[in-house]
């Protein structure tokens, strides 16, 4: 009780102050280990899809040859999809303990704050479009992302473990997998560079994701419906009753306890499912000497 | 073979006339004098009385009286001018004593002669007292051959093809021993040497001829022979080939290396002619002595203890040509093997025989025929390949011989990771050439695909990058074969029928769908691949679309900011 207030009071003096809250903490973890391992996944996955351009030649070289990269996407694919686990369990939390709204769906009102941002920036009309928390381009993002994730840890995991997806699926499956594979993280790079890049630190220097605030200048251009929302006193977050929370939150941490160790399971199986191939070819010893009993003319 | 002693062709009728002339002179000397034309006149001394009074034909020998005087010329001559006794040796042979004077007289020798020798020069006084000691050689070519060792007294011995005694220049133990050896006096005979100046006549080799018909051997033919007499045995000029070949040519000649060895020695003239070395030579035909260097006669001895120590030594010889190629050699790992003491590993004559050398890769059938000698078992397995069987039956121009993959003279240890990251690119070299695999119908995209794929990508990698670690991703051969690289779509042992089981080598977890995994070297489309093909499609489009949607958004945004909004 005291606790939920006191948030509420930290809250009510930082909107005083113009920092306007942004992310709660455990969208921060999210975005670091998002953050992390999409840039080692990119680093050790693009030079695998242009392999003879000399910036992947030196980048594999730099990181100890092909192989060595290769464990190490594997790695950060772990990083990622403990990540979306963890997104999931938050996001489940957030949804059946705090009951809170799905505000990342996408519906007709982004379509018009999008048609009107470009209208604006055009100067076809003079006021920009009144956005909520998470705007046109926000969710855009966040969907690529989460089909993005989806498509590359399925066609990751036929990657990974070709034989036994082999046992499941059509064998031509898993080159397209890997075409897949490839150009989703070609488009997924040249999208968060473009539109997210761009977006938090060419447009303006956005430290949400680290500080969980938002100044008043970039909420009232990006954010303009929240900013009065929580200007005009309401909570960021809706408050639950103490003793609904806890109720709700045995039965959810029960269940996430046990989607966790599946989760975590299935990683450790991921990575000791199959041995593909063979780690050394066999060693076979010829005498090539034999000369001929008869010699030729 | 025994070779018989070369009897000196006295006529019989001379030597009656001399006798005769013996028996006369007792009556009227002054006569018979003028009756023999042959002795000069100051040589002919009244000294025939006493082997003429000593008639018996057959002397006892005499006992040896070593206090008796040193016997002078004449003292020699007054038995030895006219007689018709005879020495009988141990073994039975007989020779007759009597010296034709004249001849002797008339010789390089004689007393006509700038430096006349006598009697004593060649039948020295210690052993030549009167009444003669008895022989003491036990039979008549063993005499020959004393007397000859006196001839080296004085002159030093010229070189001569023949086997002699160790003395005589040819020395050839094994030959001596079994008695074909060639003493001074065979030649030149005894008493009636001639100057060196009549041996450069043509006309000498009749007595070359003479000797060689009375034992069987063979004689090179006569323009050879006397270039030989003339440029070979009399001079000590560098040898010629035709010197060369007056004993090589020949067949049926060896020679002993002293672990047992026996190699022919006999060079095939015509061979050595039609090889590469031979007339046809670019720069000119090649003496024997351009490769058997400082090589006179006679040879100095072999320092090889086996024929195959000789041939390893003899490899430098071709360097000094070939330097690119015997250069290439000495990186090779026939060069690797040899120095680690493997003395079966190639060298140059092992590929290009040392004296009928053919052009090398005419035809080109010739090539895997050559490494064949000694990796027979591996040339089995090309000649059933798809390479192979072109070659050997069609001479195809285009196939891979041994040489286009493991190299000609810098041959490289093929079992190393360097050679494996690098070998897709040695089946490029062929099957991404265009104009070359457009005669077969064979796709020039199988490099390309094969790069592309999970395996080539990374055997690329590592060969352009750690170029020396193994991989254990597949390249070229690992499905193809290594020499036994047959058609992929071979009815009995093609890849294709095979694909699974070529797949579970590295992958022996594989199930049957797993194969279709591999692409086939066909580039995606709607016929191979389709699957590949549509996801490729389907990212043409959103990448594209969505890289322009973000971009027209930002650069709308880029428009307002610029505007100052």
């Amino acid at each position: 009780m005291n606790k939920e207030m006191d948030e509420i009071t930290l809250e009510r003096r930082a909107i005083a102050r113009g920092e306007y809250p942004r992310f709660r903490l455990m969208a921060r973890i999210e975005h670091m280990l998002l953050l992390t391992s999409f840039t080692i996944l990119c680093l050790t996955g693009l030079p695998q899809k242009f392999p003879f351009s000399p910036l992947s030649q030196g980048l594999i070289a730099l990181l100890g040859g092909i192989e060595t990269v290769r464990l190490i996407h594997r790695w950060a694919a772990v990083v990622l999809i403990l990540g979306s686990v963890y997104h999931l369990l938050t996001s489940s939390y957030r949804l059946f303990v705090r009951h809170e709204r799905m505000r990342m769906l996408p519906d007709i009102k982004d379509a018009y704050d999008l048609r009107d941002t470009v209208t604006y920036n055009l100067g076809l009309q003079d006021t920009p479009p009144k956005m909520r928390k998470f705007n046109f381009g926000e969710k855009f993002e966040y969907w690529a992302v989460v089909w993005g994730t989806g498509v590359m840890i399925i066609t990751g995991f036929i990657l990974w473990n070709p034989i036994n997806a082999a046992r499941l699926i059509p064998g031509s499956f898993i080159p397209a997998a890997l075409e897949a594979h490839g150009w989703e993280a070609v488009l997924a790079a040249a999208s968060i560079v473009i539109w997210h890049l761009y977006n938090v630190l060419v447009k303006h220097r956005n430290k949400s994701m680290f500080t969980g605030m938002l100044g008043q200048h970039i909420m009232e251009e990006e954010h303009a419906l929240e900013l009065e929302r929580l200007e005009r006193g309401n909570p960021a977050y809706p408050v639950v009753p103490p003793e609904a929370l806890r109720r709700r939150q045995r039965v959810f941490f029960a269940v996430a306890a046990v989607v966790a160790v599946l989760s975590l399971a299935f990683v450790i199986w991921l990575f000791t499912f199959e041995s593909t191939a063979i780690t050394t070819l066999p060693e076979a010893t010829r005498n090539v000497f034999v000369p001929l009993a008869t010699p030729l003319p | 073979m025994r070779r018989q002693k070369q009897t000196r062709q006295r006529p019989i009728a001379v030597l009656l006339v001399l006798a005769l002339a013996g028996l006369l002179a007792l009556a009227d000397a002054g006569r018979l004098r003028a009756e023999a034309p042959a002795a000069p006149a100051a040589l002919a001394v009244p000294g025939a009385v006493a082997p003429a009074a000593l008639s018996p034909r057959v002397l006892p020998l005499p006992q040896a009286q070593p206090t008796a005087h040193p016997p002078t010329d004449a003292g020699c001559r007054s038995c030895h001018g006219d007689t018709e006794a005879t020495v009988v040796f141990p073994s039975g042979e007989t020779l007759v004593v009597d010296v034709d004077l004249a001849a002797f007289d008339a010789s390089v020798h004689g007393a006509s002669a700038e430096n006349p020798i006598g009697c004593n020069g060649c039948h020295p006084p210690a052993t030549y007292q009167f009444p003669h000691p008895p022989v003491a050689e036990p039979d008549l070519r063993a005499y020959a051959l004393s007397r000859s060792e006196s001839c080296v007294r004085c002159h030093e011995p010229h070189t001569t093809a023949h086997p002699g005694p160790e003395w005589s220049g040819g020395f050839d133990p094994a030959a001596s021993a079994s008695g074909m050896s060639v003493v001074c006096t065979d030649c030149h005979g005894e008493h009636q040497v001639q100057p060196a100046a009549a041996w450069q006549q043509p006309a000498a080799t009749a007595v070359c001829a003479a000797c060689h018909t009375a034992a069987g051997i063979n004689l090179t033919d006569p323009t050879q022979l006397s270039l030989h007499i003339q440029f070979g045995l009399f001079s000590h000029r560098q040898v010629t080939t035709d010197f060369c070949m007056g004993c090589h040519g020949p067949p049926g000649k060896s020679m002993v290396f002293p672990n047992g060895d026996e190699v022919s020695i006999s060079i095939d003239g015509n061979a050595l002619h039609a090889s590469v070395h031979g007339l046809g030579n670019d720069w000119q035909e090649l003496a024997c002595t351009d490769c058997h260097q400082n090589y006179n006669y006679p040879h100095p001895p072999v320092e090889a203890a086996s024929a195959r120590e000789y041939t390893i030594e003899k490899t430098e010889l071709c360097g000094r040509c070939h330097e690119t190629q015997h250069e290439g050699q000495m990186d090779s790992v026939h060069a690797e093997a040899l120095a680690e003491g493997n003395l079966d590993a190639a060298t140059c004559v092992d590929c290009h025989t040392a004296h009928n050398t053919p052009v090398p890769d005419q035809p080109r059938s010739r090539i895997p025929q050559m490494c064949r000698q000694c990796h027979s078992t591996i040339f089995d397995d090309y000649a059933v390949s798809v390479h192979g069987q072109a070659l050997l039956n069609d001479e195809n121009p285009d196939v891979p011989t041994c040489i286009e993959c493991h190299g000609v003279h810098n041959i490289n240890d093929p079992t190393t990771a360097l050679f494996r990251n690098r070998s897709p690119e040695l089946c490029a070299s062929c099957h991404a050439n265009q104009e070359m695999m457009t005669h077969y119908d064979i796709s020039v995209d199988v490099f390309e695909t094969y790069v592309d794929d999970f395996h080539g990508t990374t055997v690329t990698l590592f060969q352009s990058n750690d170029p020396n670690t193994p991989t254990n991703k597949a390249v070229c051969y690992d499905c193809h074969g290594v020499h036994a690289i047959l058609a992929p779509d071979d009815p009995e042992a093609g890849i294709k029928e095979n694909l699974l089981v070529t797949c579970q080598q590295c992958h022996p977890d594989a199930t049957a769908n797993f194969p279709d995994a591999w692409t086939g070297h066909h580039r995606p489309s709607l016929r191979d691949n389709p699957l590949m093909f549509l996801v490729n499609i389907f990212y043409a489009i959103v990448i594209p679309s969505t890289v322009a949607f973000l971009g027209f958004l930002v650069a709308t945004d880029i428009y307002r900011k610029a505007r100052g909004r």
